[in-house]
């Protein structure tokens, strides 16, 4: 009854097209210094380069290297991504499983702030925080964390539920398991999963967001992000810069995302075996 | 509020609208109004200046500050100032714009059609059409054509609204020169009438695109998923041996069954358009809520954010609610779930 998430994925043509392309992305942010040849943010050379053999994607507005900082970006991108990604898989882990398991007064005030977050469009009261706290990189990812749990805290919560009522688990503890026990040895193991899901979604999410947010000119001003690249770039749209300075960074921010919805898409047969191929249902028959 | 469910609860429609979601959009209205409440109140220094922006309370007289302390209650305790918070949302009062010379209420009113407007094309036009390709997609599951809609699908989702945006910006707008750059009209033309309709549609066809584009994949995502599994009920094998014909199976039998999660995921999707205009608005300089939000967001015209803040969570909670109420009428099971 465990589900081999790694099965799933390198299993569909969707899951191995987007590991791959995930982890080119992932080499380009761990190497960057190498492939960079400049610092994203000092300036080296004049403004407004063509592409040549220096500068591979030539100049921007103010001579920082184009290649330099879509190179650089990946760091931003993943970074956020993933630490919101992390964190917000873990509060969704304690926060359902802890709905479901306690039940009560506490589960049903939670699932109705769940709810309540979920309806929110959250990118506005992104705006409206932006606006007054005006974040650094690490503030944005605690407030995109913070506000990026609900829906996974939600699916935890029902599959923790019925989890909660299974045989093996009353058997368990039918022979003295304590709750964290249960936790650690039944629920966690078969909740993981879900939260594999969630991770990936989170991740999404929170690439699209951090692009987005900087594209409205909410960014910390010292990182390099695709999205503050695209910005800057369609201030100039009158100049034909656009098409080696927007279009990269463009390309590169939905590359990551296409890649990550493509190792979530891979997963959710998992989720709903009703969506498997009819080539197994036919084996069986 | 339990007078308030108990009201709701008595009228005719009482066992389509669950207390579970009435409960929801109670608890999600008092989250925005805390944020909007609490964020300029809690800030370090002058809560009038954070509640007005530095740049306002420069040109404000002693005796309007001393006027706004008191409408505020800023000098009296925190719940106070909640009261007296409230009671002016009540009267409509959504504060005053000193970067716009006008109440909130009427900036945000001029603007909210244009937005309307492109937020209501876009969603039924995206919906319409997800449902159509995701019905078609899902009868022909595994096909060649199903496979290369899927990929090409889930890639359209994979890019974001304002990439989009900015690439039809640039290719129909600057490059090809085929339709306008910016704004909903042609400034100063004095058009009227039918030259008018023609200069704004002419205004909407990009930004409306782009929102469609990157709307499309969820509908026809969702429609595809729940095909397939309808698909396989045991009542498609009734129709089907009662030898209806693969049209009727089609849409009248499948389709019609698959539609209903798109529209309960209708009332979702109005809050992710209405996220993704704010980006179309600002690329296209569309005058809608989205780009006063943007415009707010540089002047650091913190009442307007706040306003369309309020405004937009009303919009998408009203609409939540209207989805819960037509529901039934699409699945009479619902009603007897109760």
């Amino acid at each position: 009854m465990h589900i081999s998430m790694r099965r799933e994925v390198s299993h569909s043509n969707a899951g191995r097209l987007g590991i791959g392309l995930f982890a080119l992305i992932t080499l380009m942010a761990l190497f960057a210094p190498l492939l960079a040849g400049y610092d994203p943010l000092a300036q080296s050379a004049a403004a407004f380069q063509p592409p040549s053999a220096g500068h591979l994607l030539g100049t921007n507005h103010v001579g920082q290297d184009i290649w330099s900082q879509l190179v650089y970006g990946a760091r931003t991108s993943l970074l956020v991504g993933l630490s919101v990604a992390a964190v917000a898989t873990l509060l969704n882990a304690v926060i359902g499983a802890a709905a479901a398991l306690i039940g009560g007064l506490f589960d049903r005030m939670t699932m109705r702030m769940v709810d309540a977050f979920i309806v929110i469009p959250i990118l506005i009261i992104m705006v409206l925080l932006a606006a007054y706290l005006r974040p650094s990189l690490w503030m944005l990812i605690v407030m995109l964390s913070l506000l990026s749990w609900q829906g996974g805290a939600r699916t935890v919560r029902a599959q923790a539920f019925s989890l909660k009522e299974r045989m093996h688990v009353s058997t368990a503890r039918c022979f003295g398991a304590g709750r964290w026990y249960l936790i650690r040895h039944h629920i966690l193991p078969d909740l993981s999963p879900i939260l594999v899901v969630g991770f990936i979604y989170s991740m999404r999410r929170a690439v699209f967001l951090e692009a987005g947010l900087a594209f409205i000119g909410i960014a910390d001003p010292g990182t390099v992000s695709w999205g503050i690249m695209m910005k800057e770039a369609l201030d100039f749209s009158y100049m034909n810069a656009w098409t080696w300075w927007l279009l990269p960074a463009g390309v590169a921010l939905s590359l990551t995302i296409i890649a990550i919805t493509f190792i979530g898409y891979s997963m959710e047969p998992a989720m709903d075996p009703r969506l498997r191929e009819e080539v197994e249902g036919e084996a069986i028959a | 509020m339990t007078k308030v469910t108990k009201y709701l609860e008595s009228l005719p429609f009482k066992r389509l609208l669950s207390r579970r979601n009435l409960v929801t959009y109670f608890v999600a209205l008092a989250i925005i109004l805390t944020l909007n409440f609490l964020l300029p109140r809690l800030m370090p220094g002058d809560p009038l200046m954070a509640i007005y922006g530095d740049e306002a309370l420069v040109q404000m007289s002693p005796q309007l500050k001393a006027d706004l302390v008191q409408r505020f209650a800023l000098d009296q305790s925190l719940w106070n100032q909640f009261g007296a918070y409230l009671k002016g949302l009540f009267t409509g009062d959504l504060g005053y714009s000193y970067y716009y010379n006008a109440s909130v209420f009427n900036v945000i009113l001029g603007r909210l059609p244009w937005t309307l407007l492109l937020v209501g094309l876009s969603l039924i036009l995206s919906t319409i059409i997800g449902i159509f390709l995701g019905i078609e997609s899902g009868w022909r599951r595994g096909s060649r054509l199903d496979r290369g809609m899927l990929a090409g699908m889930m890639s359209l989702n994979g890019f974001p609204d304002f990439f989009i945006g900015t690439v039809l910006l640039l290719v129909f707008g600057v490059t090809l020169g085929l339709l306008p750059l910016s704004g909903a009209v042609t400034p100063y033309s004095g058009l009227s009438g039918g030259a008018l309709l023609l200069d704004v549609l002419k205004h909407l066809i990009l930004p409306v695109t782009a929102l469609t584009l990157t709307h499309l994949a969820a509908a026809y995502l969702l429609t595809r998923n729940t095909m397939i599994t309808v698909l396989k009920e045991p009542f498609m094998l009734t129709a089907r041996s009662k030898g209806l014909s693969p049209r009727a199976l089609k849409y009248r039998h499948a389709g019609r069954n698959s539609m209903l999660p798109v529209l309960t995921m209708t009332g979702i999707w109005v809050g992710t358009l209405i996220t993704g205009t704010l980006f179309i608005e600002i690329i296209f300089s569309y005058p809608g809520l989205g780009h006063l939000m943007y415009e707010a967001l540089l002047f650091r015209d913190y009442v307007v954010i706040q306003g369309v803040l309020l405004l937009v969570a009303t919009v998408v909670l009203t609409i939540n609610l209207l989805v819960d109420l037509s529901y039934t009428k699409i699945d009479p099971r619902v009603g007897y779930a109760h």
